[in-house]
């Protein structure tokens, strides 16, 4: 009898609050029920990925070691970039041991390979077996189309004309400073020091003498340009495809120029 | 403690002296321009942030009148009156040493604030003498400046460390914080200049300084034994017997002030014949 009235003494507590507390606490959690349960969100995500484009030959010795020798040159740029395969130049590369072998040798050197794009429908198919996505390559359209072409297409994206990105700054850029023009042209009204770094979507102007780093059209805009009052730069990258102070013509040196990609070549050329 | 020769409100301006690389004379400058200016009779005290490497009491001849250090007053366990120490030389002139025992972290920005404050009410002049490098006593140092006197010297090292530093002051610093207020006022100071170094090409010639910085130039200090002879008297360049590089500091603190005076290179003469005859020559 005792034990059984313990037994109920101690049932109850412990029920009432299992009973009570969803009862106080559910409701007005869950007031609106349909959105508040849904376990996940989806949202809109935008990121850089690396291209890797292999000439359409065939994936030896030579083509590893110049790779390699890439990666030497700049290692932290592709440290845990993201990486697609783009299949434009190599209509040969079909059979997925091949396709297969190339995404290991790849993921083996740290890159992180998840796509193809520009793949022809045997390439899809021998990419699928290797476990990668491939990606419709139609966004791309702006890198194709010609220098004029641009600005119209690029207006049509958004409906309405929003204000130009642009930024303008007109006070020196000095050495570990970074600037960063995401969503359009970066105009710079004064010295660059060596040691400082221009980042822009689309085109950097530097009215003063650029000691630093430029890099423009750093979402692959290959129409985007750099153009400088003096050159003395460390590094000059437009889309993706850069040269340092090291394999830059010496004449070119505290001249004026611009430097754009043409044919896939980042040209440096002098203004005026 | 004597009573303020002005009646007018002290100007209250701080001035950080600042430079990122060591050994470019940052404490010698701060000592030499706290000194010109309080000889021009404005109220100066000279900080130093250097903590735990303290220099400028050594340079001001005051090392052993320390009791209280700048620490100490952050800290709260001493008044700001009790850490200043008056020049004995130039009653306008104060000095605000720091611990030599402590290190960095001890600099607060609420006590350093609350410090610059208190002289600011005082003081016509406010002489920051900053540590080496970018790290926390550096950014202490100019995070308040209204003014920064960039020490270089005309070499390629020296001369990226102060164009980082003079990113720093646009960049950390309260003025470049708060939305609507002047920047930092930057001078390029340049130091230990040496015209046969440069015109045989082992040093950088003050043109190239000036394009890679793109501010104006303060002055220019001429490499001087003076300089060393005076640090180790204790006694600040300018109130030392004259030399080349007391009167280019001179000219630069008339510059600071805003007089125009023409920039000129100084050097130390070699002592001639009659000079030699007579004595010693600076």
């Amino acid at each position: 009898m005792q034990k059984n009235k313990r037994q109920n003494k101690a049932a109850i507590p412990e029920q009432e609050p299992r009973v009570s507390v969803p009862h106080q606490n559910i409701p007005p959690r869950g007031a609106p029920p349909a959105a508040a349960i849904k376990p996940f969100q989806i949202r809109g995500r935008y990121f850089t990925a690396v291209a890797l484009r292999p000439e359409d030959g065939p994936l030896d010795q030579a083509f590893y070691a110049a790779l390699d020798a890439q990666l030497r040159w700049s290692p932290h740029f592709f440290d845990g970039a993201p990486l697609i395969l783009d299949l434009a130049q190599a209509p040969g590369l079909t059979r997925p041991a091949e396709l297969q072998a190339l995404t290991d040798c790849l993921r083996s050197r740290g890159l992180a390979v998840f796509g193809v794009q520009n793949a022809s429908p045997l390439q899809t198919a021998a990419a699928e077996d290797a476990g990668l996505i491939t990606i419709a390559s139609g966004k791309d359209a702006p890198l194709n189309t010609d220098g004029p072409a641009r600005p119209g297409t690029r207006r049509e994206l958004p409906k309405k004309l929003r204000p130009p990105q642009n930024r303008l700054i007109t006070r020196p850029v000095r050495s570990g400073q970074t600037v960063v023009a995401e969503g359009g042209d970066l105009v710079v009204v004064g010295p660059v020091s060596s040691g400082a770094e221009l980042i822009a979507r689309g085109s950097i102007h530097v009215y003063g003498r650029l000691r630093g780093r430029a890099m423009a059209g750093a979402e692959g805009d290959e129409d985007a340009r750099i153009f400088c009052h003096s050159l003395d730069a460390e590094l000059l990258a437009v889309a993706g495809l850069y040269r340092t102070s090291e394999n830059l013509e010496p004449e070119l040196l505290n001249h004026p120029v611009q430097v754009f990609l043409q044919d896939g070549r980042l040209c440096v050329e002098t203004l005026g | 403690m004597s009573k303020d020769l002005k009646l007018e409100e002290p100007l209250g301006k701080v001035i950080v002296v600042t430079s990122g690389k060591g050994g470019v004379g940052k404490t010698t400058t701060s000592a030499a321009v706290g000194a010109e200016l309080a000889r021009r009779g404005h109220k100066t005290v000279v900080i130093d942030f250097d903590v735990g490497l303290r220099n400028l009491d050594m340079i001001m001849g005051c090392e052993r009148r320390v009791v209280f250090d700048f620490i100490n007053v952050i800290q709260g366990d001493a008044k700001l009156k009790q850490a200043l120490i008056r020049d004995r030389r130039l009653e306008t002139l104060s000095v605000l040493p720091t611990s030599q025992t402590r290190d960095k972290d001890a600099l607060t920005k609420d006590g350093v604030q609350k410090v610059l404050e208190e002289l600011r009410q005082e003081f016509d002049y406010i002489i920051c003498d900053s540590p080496a490098g970018i790290e926390r006593g550096a950014q202490m140092a100019m995070h308040f400046a209204d003014e920064a006197i960039v020490v270089t010297n005309p070499e390629v090292s020296s001369v990226r460390d102060s164009d980082r530093v003079l990113g720093l002051l646009n960049s950390i610093t309260d003025r470049a914080g708060k939305a609507g207020a002047e920047p930092v006022k930057a001078h390029v100071l340049i130091t230990r200049h040496d015209k046969s170094r440069i015109s045989n090409g082992e040093m950088m010639k003050v043109e190239d300084v000036l394009e890679v910085l793109a501010e104006p130039l303060l002055g220019i200090i001429p490499e001087s034994k003076a300089v060393l002879r005076a640090s180790n008297l204790g006694v600040p360049v300018v109130l030392d017997d004259p030399s080349a590089a007391a009167t280019a500091y001179e000219d630069a603190v008339g510059r600071l002030i805003g007089e125009q005076i023409e920039m000129r290179i100084a050097a130390d003469r070699r002592p001639g014949l009659l000079q030699r005859l007579f004595g010693r020559a600076v």
